[in-house]
């Protein structure tokens, strides 16, 4: 006769984690982009938010109309000259925590457009957390790249924000 | 913008190197590609000239062996065969230009006289070309004339001929009659520099494609309603459609974010304030 391992009260209601992973976890699970596109890359964003395969299994789904909401630029497409005042505006407008995806060739170093009106990659004007290559990427790619971003989320740390102030006290 | 006023090429990892850059080289076209009938006749005509110097040439130097070869008591070379005509049987060969037949054509001929400088059918696609002066009255003739009746503007666009002489530009306007169901292209020929009339007075549509190619190829159009750029940033160097114009352009890749780069907020403004009725300029001390 085995002792049956009764669990008390406790560990039904209770879970010990840290702060920090809770926070992450929550930040990681519900990243809202911003309803932005600029080329092509965006109609396959688009179609990673519809029915087939439905980004909003992980947690990103809820595109906001607004940066002011928004958490994650997915920078989908040609940055031209023109276009990339509006795209800093649009990234200053971010409340923090923000993250940056740049999506596909041309976001990432300009793809085959090395002429006067392209800028080469999206990373000249905001800064960028994960590269997606492709022309353009198919969906599970940019799944991939979110996940990947998610592991980021995850390895953050409260501290960050703080640590550039440390540094520099010394 | 010479090669000398190029902006210094800072270090770093991320700054393009403009006066190495093998985008910035240029090679300017030494042909004139313009279609015509007439620039096509001229050119079977020489063509076939050459043809008959070269038989002649061949001749020539058969006759000088044949009486060499008398003299010497040899054998006589072989006459030389004209060469026939070469067939060419594949149907990608792209229609040559004809005269002007289409009762259009004529009938455009006979209305503007000699302001037509040249029509012609190539492919099925009629082209007249007017003088650059007589655009507009070729243009409100292809809208109101009953057996035109041109009531749509297609597209406007224009070409840049850097090899050619007499001109720099061609601006083409391809018009469509939706009631004929019929297409006509109408051409003018302008030096650098020349200001055509704008033809938004006769088709509106005019306004976005005059804006383009003021963009594009720095032809400005006189009684144009806004003659801004509309690709390009207000506040952009050069022209990017002209032959000259580098593909990576001269140095605008650098990027500037001052506020209200493009003037354009100012802009707006401006307009609001003519909206209202407000005096925006404040006066300043002397």
């Amino acid at each position: 006769m085995g002792v049956i391992h009764q669990p008390s009260s406790f560990e039904n209601l209770l879970i010990t984690t840290r702060v920090e992973k809770v926070m992450n976890w929550s930040r990681a699970t519900s990243v809202w982009p911003m309803t932005f596109g600029l080329a092509c890359c965006a109609i396959e964003m688009m179609a990673s938010g519809a029915a087939r395969f439905d980004f909003d299994r992980f947690g990103c789904g809820i595109f906001r109309a607004t940066p002011r909401q928004a958490d994650l630029m997915i920078v989908p497409g040609t940055v031209t000259y023109k276009m990339a005042p509006t795209i800093k505006l649009l990234w200053d407008q971010m409340p923090e925590p923000k993250w940056a995806i740049a999506m596909g060739s041309c976001a990432t170093c300009g793809g085959p457009f090395d002429s006067y009106h392209t800028i080469q990659g999206v990373d000249k004007i905001i800064p960028v957390d994960v590269y997606i290559p492709g022309c353009p990427p198919r969906p599970e790619a940019l799944f991939y790249g979110f996940m990947k971003l998610q592991d980021k989320i995850m390895t953050s740390s409260l501290a960050d924000r703080y640590r550039e102030i440390f540094e520099e006290v010394g | 913008m010479s090669d000398a006023n190029l902006p210094e090429t800072p270090a770093g990892p991320y700054v393009y190197d403009y006066k190495t850059a093998p985008n910035r080289q240029i090679e300017l076209p030494k042909t004139v590609p313009l279609p015509g009938y007439r620039a096509y006749v001229a050119e079977q005509k020489a063509q076939a000239e050459a043809e008959e110097a070269k038989w002649q040439k061949q001749l020539a130097d058969y006759e000088t062996a044949k009486a060499k070869a008398e003299a010497e008591g040899k054998e006589a070379p072989t006459a030389p065969v004209k060469p026939a005509p070469k067939k060419n049987d594949t149907d990608m060969v792209f229609p040559a230009p004809t005269e002007a037949q289409a009762p259009d054509l004529l009938r455009l001929m006979e209305l503007l006289g000699d302001k037509v400088e040249e029509a012609f059918e190539q492919a099925g696609e009629m082209t007249c070309q007017v003088g650059r002066d007589h655009i507009l009255e070729a243009l409100k003739l292809c809208r109101e004339d009953a057996s035109l009746k041109y009531e749509m503007l297609a597209d406007e666009t224009a070409t840049h001929y850097p090899a050619a002489t007499d001109f720099a530009f061609s601006v083409v306007y391809h018009l469509t009659s939706l009631a004929r169901k019929k297409r006509l292209r109408l051409r003018i020929l302008i030096p650098e520099g020349f200001e055509p009339q704008s033809a938004t007075q006769i088709y509106p549509g005019a306004n976005w494609l005059e804006r383009e190619i003021w963009d594009m190829f720095g032809i400005r159009f006189q009684h144009h309603p806004d003659m801004t750029r509309i690709l390009c940033p207000e506040g952009w160097e050069g022209h990017p459609l002209r032959k000259e114009y580098p593909v990576v352009g001269w140095g605008q890749r650098d990027i500037d974010f001052r506020d209200d780069r493009s003037g354009m907020l100012n802009r707006i403004a401006l307009e609001k304030a003519g909206q209202l009725g407000i005096n925006l300029k404040q006066p300043k001390a002397e």
